[in-house]
């Protein structure tokens, strides 16, 4: 981690800006004031959620890279329902809460749906899920902004996006006054990390996942159905993802837009997941982390004319790293420093 | 593993079973079928198929000589932003030919830096193979676009120079394999001809055998004195040379970098890897693949021209769904036995 900020740094000096001020502008994007601190937090229940939906995966050693495309069917679905309940039931605070608990039951539905297909298709067609978890990122991508451009298009509207879900359809302002950042979000977060994390340290089904993960053989001789825990790993980590979705949707846009324009936090959650060692309470910090990095990134863009793709540069660095605990394992022996990397 | 191999004969009877189940269900809608398949639908179909074949032959020695390179589509982001990049240091805002190749050649040497850097980390270091190469991807897609915004201040570079078409005298004025082979990028020649190679090498050579024992036996190749891990250092090399390559190519082909959204790349890298396997890890298996899918690519110009109303954004997903078909139906392809694992000699 340290390094990968290190080499970022060079970087940054290198194309001939100064890293101080790029360290210090990090800190303040991040931090700065009240509306930073709720940025960055907008952004951490985000990888948050969607880290743990990798997590999930990548315990179990399937590997989830669709966790982009499940949040933005996830968000899709939400976004629909929503709209399509809303004339049925009363305005007001009472519909509002109906209409989001429904709404997110829709992410959740179409979230767990998108994954459980690249689950089938591993599981019962021998497909390599890294690939078709790919495919269906740029598929979901592609169908869901076919669909807010034409179909879905709202009345009157100029640019390709849904139409508003209701005013009274969203979380209430606590502690921050601001219109897409809400304590009950960071809360709902919470609640899921805990939920996953009891159910697979606790339960039977978490741990047929894990050994499964760890070792298929073992798993099987234990009376483990492989083919149907995978799909279950790949089902529960899509309705993760729908839940990410869904709270993207209510909380922070209140419309869906072109998936194409919207953040990577699928893509952003591996690295996410891979630096908490994909255990889902690490995931918390982890994901403040990265929540802390991309508001930076968006105080950078304005106040500072280093480009901000450096910082997506820095992250996969950090993912490299992660991969090779070998490197620092040596690292570590050649220096006599015992576990510090 | 010859194009007599059973596996093989299946694979392509199916392949040519279900082009003439869509031939027939085409012709049955009254889709007007001669329109579609034109001389320029083969010409581009071709060119769109180069950059994939290309990656597509680099991952298929990785994968042969026991070494999973997922990271072929940033290896590609690197390849075309870089070509871009020093397309514009040496030609500014008109570059010749001249300056094209030189940049293509250039970014070519810098892939191999690269990958000779991810080869250290996945063989001597043992890095998880499938989060390094995730990682090269992530690294790809954020310092491409940076790259772009350092020299040109945007993410898109503006019109540079794309590859001009070689005329070979006498043998482009044949019927449909004139134009479609020698009135031409030279490009398309190029990846025909790394294909032939890529298989007689293979196949017919004793190096590719001991690429192929590599990734099937390594105990024996390291009885018959040849070093495993320096083979797959040199495969590693190759399939990052020839991904670097890929974007190059592609960029010469469009003649501008595109660096928003999954930049210009677009899939192509992890449709390469669909592509070899498909082929059932033959390089002319893995072209012919890759031939599929850069079609399926080209489709949505031919449906605009004949009138056939289907949305462009819908059009454009047809090589990712193929890909998924493919994977889902023809999957059971025999991996490399020693695939993904570290080797370490006895001695």
């Amino acid at each position: 981690m340290t390094l990968a900020i290190l080499i970022g740094l060079l970087v940054v000096a290198f194309a001939g800006y100064d890293p101080v001020q790029f360290l210090r502008n990090v800190a303040i994007g991040a931090f700065g004031d009240a509306n930073a601190l709720a940025r960055t937090l907008k952004f951490t229940t985000l990888f948050i959620l969607t880290g743990v939906a990798v997590a999930i995966a990548f315990r179990a050693g399937v590997f989830n890279i669709g966790v982009q495309g499940q949040f933005v069917v996830g968000g899709f679905a939400t976004v629909i329902a929503i709209l399509q309940f809303a004339p049925f039931l009363p305005t007001g605070t009472t519909g509002g809460v109906l209409l989001m608990v429904l709404g997110t039951v829709a992410g959740i539905i179409g979230g767990g749906a998108y994954g459980a297909l690249p689950g089938i298709l591993k599981a019962y067609g021998d497909a390599n899920e890294i690939v078709t978890t790919i495919m269906l990122n740029f598929i979901a991508t592609g169908a869901v902004g076919y669909l807010v451009d034409g179909p879905f298009r709202g009345e009157g509207n100029r640019a390709p996006n849904t139409a508003r879900i209701p005013e009274y359809v969203s979380l209430p302002r606590v502690v921050f006054d601001v219109p897409d950042f809400s304590v009950v979000g960071l809360a709902v977060t919470l609640l899921v990390v805990v939920a996953i994390a009891w159910v697979m340290a606790r339960t039977r089904f978490g741990y047929d996942m894990v050994t499964s993960g760890h070792q298929i053989a073992a798993a099987t001789f234990s009376g483990v159905n492989a083919e149907r825990t995978i799909v279950a790993t790949m089902t529960l980590s899509g309705m993760v993802a729908g839940v990410a979705g869904a709270l993207f949707a209510i909380m922070i846009q209140g419309y869906y837009s072109d998936p194409a324009g919207i953040g990577t936090y699928g893509f952003d959650a591996i690295a996410v997941s891979l630096l908490a060692a994909n255990n889902p309470l690490g995931v918390v910090p982890a994901g403040f982390l990265f929540g802390g990095l991309d508001s930076a990134g968006s105080h950078i863009r304005i106040n500072s004319d280093v480009p901000v793709q450096l910082i997506d540069g820095i992250i996969g660095l950090v993912v490299l790293f992660v991969a090779v605990p070998e490197l620092f394992r040596m690292a570590a022996e050649r220096t006599g420093l015992g576990g510090e990397n | 593993m010859d194009l007599d191999d059973r596996g093989t004969r299946l694979r392509l009877g199916a392949a040519v079973a279900t082009v003439v189940l869509v031939v027939a269900a085409a012709l049955a809608l009254g889709w007007p079928l001669a329109d579609i398949v034109t001389v320029g639908f083969i010409e581009r179909t071709l060119q769109a198929a180069t950059p994939i074949a290309l990656a597509s032959l680099g991952g298929l020695y990785a994968e042969k000589s026991g070494v999973f390179n997922i990271g072929l589509e940033g290896f590609m982001i690197f390849g075309a932003a870089n070509t871009g990049a020093l397309v514009w240091l040496l030609g500014g805002e008109s570059p010749t030919q001249a300056d094209l190749w030189v940049a293509m050649g250039l970014a070519v040497a810098l892939s191999v830096a690269y990958t000779a850097l991810f080869a250290v980390l996945l063989i001597r270091y043992k890095a998880n193979q499938i989060v390094a190469g995730l990682a090269v991807w992530f690294i790809g897609l954020g310092f491409g676009p940076f790259t772009a915004v350092l020299v040109w201040g945007n993410r898109n570079s503006p019109g540079l120079v794309s590859m001009a078409d070689v005329t070979v005298p006498g043998l482009a004025e044949l019927p449909v394999v004139g134009p479609v082979l020698f009135d031409t990028s030279p490009l398309v020649l190029l990846t025909i001809f790394v294909a032939i190679g890529a298989w007689v090498f293979l196949y017919r050579t004793r190096y590719g055998y001991w690429l192929q024992a590599a990734g099937e036996n390594p105990e024996a190749l390291d009885t018959a004195g040849v070093s495993v891990n320096r083979v797959r250092y040199a495969a590693v090399i190759f399939s990052g040379a020839m991904a670097g390559l890929a974007g190059a190519v592609l960029l010469a082909h469009s003649g501008s970098f595109t660096g928003t959204g999954q930049t210009m790349v677009n899939g192509r890298g992890w449709i390469g890897i669909v592509a070899y396997l498909f082929g059932n890890y033959n390089p002319l298996g893995a072209a012919a693949a890759a031939l599929l899918f850069g079609g399926l690519d080209m489709l949505q110009i031919q449906f605009q021209t004949v009138g056939i109303q289907v949305p462009n954004r819908l059009v454009n997903l047809f090589p990712y769904a193929a890909v998924v078909v493919v994977l889902t139906v023809w999957s059971s392809t025999r991996m490399p036995s020693a695939l993904g694992e570290p080797y370490e000699s006895e001695d």
